[in-house]
Parts: structure tokens; sequence; C-alpha cells
């Protein structure tokens, strides 16, 4: 029995068999404990458990575990190709650790640098903060009608999900509920993930209104600090674009994000081209609308940012005047659960108290999934994010000798390196 | 006595054995230092990046989603309301039983 669909990009994650020394330690970062193998022997992924998350990649101590879908080289290709717009969708949590490839320190912010990089070797940029704050405008515009149906009482005109709703921005979360608990999949957001809203905001509306060109010829390639959206990437159903235009008079079929490069990806093509970030041109891309964003939008790649994205757009359409204090730190800090109630001061007077939830690391998810199963949960939306931390950890970033792989730190400071 | 045996005489003197103790105490104590502090730092990084994203929502002059005015633009102009027909149709998706494939 298989757990992928026809088309989709599965055994990303694998280790090699040469290198594993059988330790372990991949082990207790498995969040559905997918790795087999006696403590000693060579380990092996079970690719139907796993979610893509990488999280095992970036913490194995001896690097013995590699992402498989390298789509270097036809980005390479495409690039060459003049006919082409090449079409680069950045995520927020690469613009703080890209750098780290390049010996800059990390939690650096390089996003104008970052843009040089890219606009160098020949990409267009699209701001996936872009696509967070449309993300919020979907997924916050569903929870307040769901706070309306469901706690005021009004009807409406939407079909809806139950409460609490989760967060859907994360793949392997998502994979994870699909294969896990499907029967919980109506509480996931029916908003896409940002990555799904680029694709066809970049093929549709970029293509018309912003480089004037045949969405046939707009080559979108996505910039993820995940190996999942590599694999949510290929979901049959993310070719939205390709059916608005064929409603259209147009024929061909494509995905709405064509491929995906991780942060090390990126670092990776970008010293293939000779462009180094220290010394690349910093650009603002200030006249491309989709490349501007909030402060809302480049939160996302933490845990609990997107939490705090909604809360401010939430808030502001509940109570019909804006949050006074932004900073929501209840939803900040590496805390397995947080929670947090907000109280809120409806238009009409009422006031209601707002239940929320974030949890980062998919293992932690389970005492709030059985509350719903038991009909007991208390929240009326949850975040869930994959990788501990959230995105700024995933299991695309650059590995960091920081990290549980303490040897590569020991050994940097060896004479022979 | 045939069998007589005499143990030799301890030639540590108090203040050696203090100073021994002190001196495998500082090892251990050096030691745990370094582990702690190899743990402690273990996500010394995932807060650096936390931070910078931190930094960047700060240094933007607007920070709410709803005041993204290049993204009104593109409701106002093409693609509706959030949650109308076109939003639905390109905005949103469904979920699949991975179960029963």
């Amino acid at each position: 029995m298989s757990t992928y669909r026809a088309d989709e990009l599965q055994g990303i994650i694998k280790i090699n068999p040469e290198i594993c020394k059988g330790c372990d330690s991949c082990k207790s970062f498995c969040p559905t404990d997918a790795i087999n193998g006696a403590y000693g022997a060579t380990h092996e992924i079970d690719g139907e458990k796993c979610l893509q998350c990488g999280q095992c990649l970036v913490n194995c101590p001896f690097g013995a575990i590699e992402d498989m879908a390298d789509a270097v080289p036809a980005v390479k290709k495409k690039l060459a190709d003049k006919e082409t717009t090449v079409v680069a969708t950045v995520a927020p949590a690469v613009r703080v650790a890209l750098g780290e490839e390049f010996g800059i320190e990390p939690g650096k912010l390089l996003t104008e640098e970052m843009y040089g990089a890219l606009k160098q070797a020949g990409f267009k940029i699209m701001d996936v903060n872009f696509a967070a704050d449309n993300t919020i405008m979907e997924e916050g515009t569903e929870l307040v009608e769901k706070i309306k149906k469901y706690v005021l009482g009004e009807p409406s005109e939407h079909e809806l999900g139950p409460l609490p709703q989760f967060t859907s921005c994360c793949p392997a979360w998502v994979r994870y509920m699909e294969l896990y608990h499907p029967k919980l999949t109506k509480h996931l957001s029916s908003a896409k993930s940002p990555q799904g809203m680029a694709g066809p905001v970049a093929k549709i509306y970029g293509a018309t209104e912003v480089w004037h060109t045949e969405p046939e010829n707009i080559y979108c390639v996505g910039v993820y600090p995940c190996t999942a959206k590599k694999y949510e990437a290929s979901r049959p159903e993310f070719t939205s674009a390709a059916d608005y235009w064929k409603k259209r008079g147009h024929t061909a079929t494509y995905q709405d994000t064509d491929v995906v490069l991780t942060t090390r990806d990126l670092a990776r093509l970008l010293k293939d081209l000779n462009i180094d970030l220290k010394k690349v041109e910093p650009i603002t891309e200030s006249d491309n609308p989709l490349a501007e964003y909030s402060g809302a939008g480049t939160i996302f790649g933490n845990t609990g940012g997107v939490m705090e994205a909604a809360l401010r757009t939430a808030y502001f359409v509940l109570t019909g005047e804006e949050l006074q204090e932004l900073n929501f730190m209840p939803v900040r800090g590496l805390e397995a659960v947080k929670s947090a109630a907000v109280p809120l001061k409806l238009k009409d007077g009422r006031e209601i108290e707002l239940k929320v939830a974030v949890v980062h690391g998919t293992k932690n998810v389970e005492p709030l999934i059985q509350e719903i199963e038991a009909g007991k949960s208390p929240y009326h939306f949850i975040e869930v994010m994959n990788c501990p931390g959230g995105c700024v950890n995933g299991g695309g970033q650059p590995i960091n000798p920081m990290g549980t792989s303490w040897t590569s730190g020991f050994k940097a400071i060896m004479p022979w390196n | 006595m045939k069998y007589d045996y005499v143990e030799k005489a301890i030639t540590v003197t108090r203040r050696e054995f203090i100073g021994m103790l002190g001196i495998a105490a500082a090892m251990l104590w050096t030691g745990a230092f370094a582990v702690t502090d190899l743990v402690a730092d273990r996500n010394k990084y995932i807060r650096m990046r936390t931070a910078g994203l931190y930094k960047d929502d700060e240094k933007q002059a607007v920070r709410q989603s709803h005041n993204n005015k290049s993204l009104m633009k593109m409701y106002e102009t093409w693609a509706g309301k959030p949650m109308g027909h076109l939003a639905e149709e390109l905005f949103h998706t469904r979920y699949y039983d991975r179960t029963v494939l």
C-alpha cells in the first residue's frame, strides 16, 4: 500500500548506508518513527511513514543523510534559456540562514543581498512573504467566519470545517494529518500553504501585471528552508494556474511551482555561478509589487509566527481596530506547546475570548489531537509546525555545526580542515 | 613468623590528598561544564535565526497582512475578496486520506 498518489515526489530523504554508523541520533528527531535499523546497524527510512521533513538530515552527526531531489541542474538550464522567465519565490526563513553557507553568522538578515544575488543569477523575484500575507487573508478570513458561525451563532455563506482550526502551511504537518489522523483533516484550514498561493499568483497575476509574459514561459522556482516543500509542490491538485488558463483558451499543463530548491540548494547554485553573497550588490525591489510584504508575512518562518500574523488581522477584522501591542509574546519562544487567550471586544460590544495554541515538533501535537477526538479541545486556532523552532530550523536549512552535529564543530577547529 | 606482612605506610600527606581531590573535582567540573555548554548552545543558531526574522518584522513600515498595499491592490483588481469565488478556486484546497490510497 502506498501513501503517495501518482506523480507525487517520494524518497526525497535517504540514508547513505556507506556513511551511516547506526548511532540512532536520527531516530530521536523523526516525528513518525519512520527510521528502521538496530543500534549499530545501518539505518533505513520507511518512505511510507516518512513526512519528508528532513529533520534527521540536518541533525545527523555524520552527515550520512542525503536530499535526493536535486533541481539545481534543471534550474541552471532554465536560467541559461533566454525564452524563459525564471521566477524565484523565496520563503521568509531563507533570508536569515542563506548567509551561513557563505561564512556569515546565523540569523543575519540578508534580504537585499539575497535579492541582489538572485537578480545576478538571472531570476525574477517574488517574495513568499507576499504569499504569506495572502495566506493570512484567506486563513484569517476562514477563522473569522468560523468564529462568527460557531461562537457568535451568525449564519455563514461559506462551507466551513469545524473548530479548532489547524494551520495548513507546513507540508510535513499536512502529510502527518492525512496519514495518521485522516478523520481530522476537516480541522485543517482549507487555505493552501504560501507555496500553494505563490504559484498561481506568479503565473497569473505576475504574468499579466508584473512580467508581461505568457504563463507558459514562466518557470517558477520555489526556494524554501524545507525538503517537504519539494513533495508538496508535486501534489497533483497544485495546478491551479494551468487550470485557470485552460478555461481561458490555453492548453499547456504544468505545476504551480515547477521545482523547489532548499536554502542549501540555492547556496550551491549561487556558488556554481560564482556569485558570492558577501560581495553581491544589495537591491531593494521596491518597484516590484510581488516583493512587497508586511512584518506579519516575514515572521511565518518562526514558531508562533503564523499565529501572531493571523491574530493581528483577525483582531482588526473582529474588533474594527488595530492591535495596539503588535509583539505578542505568549506565542514566541521555544517551549513545545504554547497557549494564550486573547480577549476581543467585538464591534457590537460583545466580548469573547479567542483561545489559541502553538505547537512545534509534530510529536508534541498528539495530546491536543486527543483533546479534539474527545471533544474537549478548548482552542479555536492551533498552529503546528513540524520542525522544532519552525521553518528557521527546517530540513532544508544550512547544516549548522552549533547544532547536535557536534562532531562537525570539533572537526572545524582541526588543523587538517 | 613465616607470613608476617606489614603494609607500606601511606606516603600521601593530608594536604596532598586534599590537593588531589581538588584537581579531580576541577577536571570533573570542566567536563560537566563543556557538556552542559554544548547542550545549552544546541539551539543557539535556531534562536539567532528566529531573532533575525523578528528584526525584519520590526523593520517593516507595515506590520499587518491586511495593510499590504500591493496585496490589497491584487484583490481589488483581480482576485476579488478573500474566500470569494476566484480565491476559493486558486487559494484553497482539499485534503486526502492517505491510509486508503
